[in-house]
């Protein structure tokens, strides 16, 4: 009966503690960050220009000019400005220009922003 | 009689013994809760500290570029003052000047063309060439876009 009582004691406690023992594994997640693949476009190509000449025509000598037009082959013809507007052209011309340079500077600054040398 | 109340003795004594040691396990398990939390919280920290000095870093190359293109602006602003003024100088008329100077106008604006030619190609990213590199005297320089042009120029006060 003393023996029947001790495996009754001791079943009791594993069943009251066998639940418990070693328990479940934990699933781990990890999240690996892949960062963004690069656009890495080529800074556009320079432009190259061609070059243009000028050609001053007053009262005075528009004859000569157009002379020397025809004697160098050249159609007696030309597409005139007043001096105005040869200053407005100037002008656009140089806010033309301004505006590339702040482009390209824009663009730099942002490949350098988000793309700094040590990232490449 | 004798022999039921060693039997509940025993009983509670192990099952004292099997509290203890569970509480002991809980303990233990809390323990290394704790300890994985204070790891956690110090992991974080840490990166807290990298987030808040790389967003220094940031605040300061946002700073320099700013002050770079506003820089930039005034050269813009200053380049355009100046092609006015050789247009308008001391109530120039250019128009009357090339009536009255017509080779010379015309070589001038040629020149003039020629060099701001220049500076558009230099605006889109060509390279510099060695002489505009170096070139320090007025007389050197590209007067349509000095600052672009020639970045050893520094203009007479």
């Amino acid at each position: 009966m003393y023996h029947i009582n001790k495996i009754f004691a001791l079943a009791l406690i594993v069943l009251l503690t066998g639940c418990s023992i070693g328990g479940e594994k934990k699933i781990k997640i990890f999240s690996v960050e892949k960062p963004r693949e690069k656009l890495d476009y080529p800074m556009p190509t320079a432009l190259q220009l061609e070059d243009l000449k000028w050609i001053i025509i007053t009262s005075k000598n528009a004859e000569e000019v157009f002379k020397k037009l025809e004697e160098a082959g050249i159609d007696p013809v030309l597409f005139g400005l007043t001096d105005k507007d040869y200053q407005l052209l100037s002008k656009n011309f140089a806010r033309i220009r301004q505006k590339l340079q702040e482009t390209n500077n824009l663009l730099e600054e942002y490949k350098k922003y988000y793309e700094p040398e040590e990232q490449k | 009689m004798f022999g039921q109340i060693k039997m509940v003795i025993t009983i509670l004594l192990i099952a004292g013994i099997a509290g203890a040691g569970m509480y002991v396990m809980k303990l233990r398990s809390d323990n290394a809760i704790l300890k994985a939390n204070q790891h956690k919280l110090e992991t974080a920290i840490t990166e807290q500290n990298k987030v808040l000095e790389k967003q220094k870093e940031d605040f300061t190359a946002i700073l320099e570029s700013n002050k770079k293109l506003n820089v930039l602006i005034n050269t813009f602003k200053k380049d355009l003052q100046d092609l006015d003024k050789r247009f308008t100088k001391k109530n120039r008329d250019i128009g009357k000047l090339a009536i009255d100077r017509t080779k010379a106008i015309e070589r001038i604006i040629n020149k003039g063309g020629v060099n701001a030619k220049r500076c558009i190609e230099l605006a889109s990213g060509a390279e510099h060439t060695e002489a505009e590199l170096k070139a320090t005297k007025k007389s050197e320089i590209n007067p349509e876009c000095p600052a672009l042009a020639n970045p050893s120029y520094v203009p007479y006060q």
